[in-house]
């Protein structure tokens, strides 16, 4: 196979996305601020307190980073996964790319750049936010770096659900299904000790909660969880090898 | 027709399956077309036993395809007849479930990215990001085939004054009528230079006027050295635009050849007669004095008509169905 410089094929492919997300920036950074900022009224300041795990923060400090994770799932998925579902059953654009000679891992990548983007976007704002709020949270390089993996990793999920869904409500019991349930228990607006041993061991082997950990250490300067970190790139391998197979072998 | 497009294939290469006895190769409409060779100079799609099927239903059923550089390549079939399928195995956009595909000499299959940088396709359905600028999808397409901005700029500058398009490289995509998005998709298609434009019922959903200016287009195209394939239910499209026409019907190919050939295939009177409780019979006779003979002979018509047969005449003998 001819070598293949799969960022520049990436962009190629993002290249329609990109303009699309230049042509709406305001609309998208509003958008993704507006679910975030419920969870920040509605627990942060309506419930004004949680269970942290025993750490000595204040619950606004401990929650901002739960909501930059949620951001983090939310963002990037929906807008990979509806985008590719659009994409494929009515606008038939997708087959245009399929069609063209990019190869399937720069595709893949190239399709969720859009997700990631938009997840980190909406994370930045949330997290302005925060730090506005708290003066135990701090935006380092290593925290964007992990918002920009558990963007990223989300994304990756959302072309897999978005090539894997054959219809709107298939997508949507996806989503209800998988990001629901982990929108709210994987440790991001409580922790997740206090929920029974055997839910708690099964919250574990969620993205999310890897997720919401690295976030979570990086902005409060915890020490480094590096088995989340492990963790969610191994799930994003794990994403992006099911999305290569499901393109090449044309499984969706 | 345009003065560089290929010369008509004599009468024997028509294939069909229900063509007069005594010659086997048009007995079987796959027999001719198609040692398992890559292409040579003069064949760009060489295309041998396709198989797919979905479930239990199987949508091409052994085709086999041999298309001539340069030439315009009508396919036809009514809806459902595996038409869009062939398309989509030819494009490489699908994997049969067997086949040998070879694009100008290149194993499709076992090469898709290489085959997919000689073909440009336009899509049955729109298939542009209706909400960015008519400038932003060509550049698009233009990148996912690794051409860069520059080779990008100068070929979009030809390609849309042809197109009557350059007053419009700015608007967003949603706001174009129809017939304009199809242009938009015609300059998108055909950025990177392909050798092959693939056209899937690309005058469905157009206007008369639309119409004409997409017939032009192709002929333009196709004056320029750009082999064509489009599918059409469409006769009179067919008729008037393509060197050879295949007819597909349940998977299979039933004939092909020039439009003269096809339509030598039946005699060129028809009569079309009429009865009492709605039914229409049609038959064909040598001439049209023969035919109004017949016509005469009648019983219980209610209307009777002779005119000239056409291909949809060809297609109704052949299948037993019409377009």
């Amino acid at each position: 196979m001819r070598p293949y410089n799969i960022f520049s094929e990436a962009l190629r492919v993002a290249y329609g996305d990109l303009c699309f997300f230049r042509r709406n920036i305001i609309q998208i950074i509003i958008s993704s601020l507006i679910g975030p900022l419920l969870y920040l009224i509605a627990f942060g300041y309506g419930m004004r307190s949680g269970s942290t795990g025993g750490a000595d923060v204040s619950y606004i400090s401990y929650i901002v980073p739960g909501i930059v994770a949620i951001t983090t799932l939310t963002a990037g998925f929906a807008s990979t996964s509806q985008k590719i579902l659009i994409q494929r059953l009515f606008y038939t654009s997708f087959d245009e790319l399929i069609l063209s000679p990019m190869h399937t891992p720069s595709i893949i990548l190239g399709k969720s750049i859009i997700g990631m983007l938009k997840g980190l976007v909406g994370s930045v704002a949330m997290l302005i936010l925060g730090v506005a709020l708290s003066d135990t949270l701090f935006i380092t390089p290593s925290l964007i770096a992990c918002i920009i993996l558990a963007s990223f990793t989300f994304s990756l999920m959302g072309v897999m659900a978005g090539l894997l869904a054959n219809s709107s409500p298939t997508l949507t019991m996806l989503s209800s299904i998988l990001i629901t349930p982990m929108t709210f228990l994987c440790g991001t607006l409580f922790a997740v000790s206090a929920l029974p041993e055997l839910f708690a061991m099964i919250i574990w082997v969620l993205p999310l909660t890897h997720a919401s950990e690295l976030i979570r250490s990086t902005a409060l300067g915890w020490s480094f969880p590096w088995w989340s970190l492990l963790t969610l790139l191994a799930y994003a391998a794990g994403f992006f090898l099911i999305n290569c197979k499901l393109i090449k072998e044309k499984l969706y | 027709m345009p003065e560089s497009l290929p010369q008509k294939p004599p009468k024997s290469q028509i294939r069909s399956d229900k063509a007069p006895a005594g010659d086997e190769a048009s007995l079987n409409p796959n027999a001719g077309c198609g040692v398992a060779v890559p292409a040579g100079d003069d064949t760009i799609i060489l295309a041998k036993d396709i198989v797919k099927s979905f479930g239990t239903n199987i949508a091409v059923d052994g085709l086999s395809l041999s298309i001539k550089r340069g030439e315009v390549y009508g396919f036809l079939g009514p809806n459902g007849a595996g038409k869009t399928t062939t398309v989509n195995i030819l494009t490489t956009a699908d994997l049969p479930d067997s086949a040998e595909l070879y694009i100008d000499g290149v194993d499709a299959l076992s090469n898709r990215v290489a085959a997919r940088s000689d073909i440009g396709i336009v899509q049955q359905q729109n298939s542009l990001e209706k909400e960015i600028s008519v400038r932003e999808n060509i550049v698009h397409h233009g990148l996912m085939q690794n051409m860069s901005r520059k080779q990008i700029e100068a070929r979009m500058e030809v390609l849309c004054e042809r197109m009557q398009l350059t007053g419009r490289l700015d608007s967003l995509v949603r706001d174009l009528s129809g017939g304009w998005k199809r242009r938009v998709a015609i300059v998108c298609s055909l950025i990177h230079n392909p050798k092959i434009l693939f056209l899937d019922e690309p005058a469905t959903g157009l206007d008369t006027q639309s119409r004409n200016l997409l017939y032009s287009m192709v002929k333009a195209i196709n004056a320029e050295g750009t082999t064509i394939f489009f599918t059409t239910h469409y006769i009179y499209e067919a008729e008037d635009l393509c060197h050879r026409i295949g007819i597909i019907n349940e998977g299979k190919l039933v004939a092909e050849g020039t439009p003269d050939e096809l339509q030598s295939m039946v005699p060129p009177s028809a009569l079309v007669v009429t009865f009492e409780d709605g039914r229409e019979e049609v038959s064909y006779h040598e001439n049209h004095e023969a035919a109004q003979r017949a016509a005469l002979e009648m019983e219980g018509a209610t209307s009777i008509a002779v005119r000239q047969s056409n291909l949809e005449d060809v297609f109704l003998e052949l299948t037993g169905r019409s377009l």
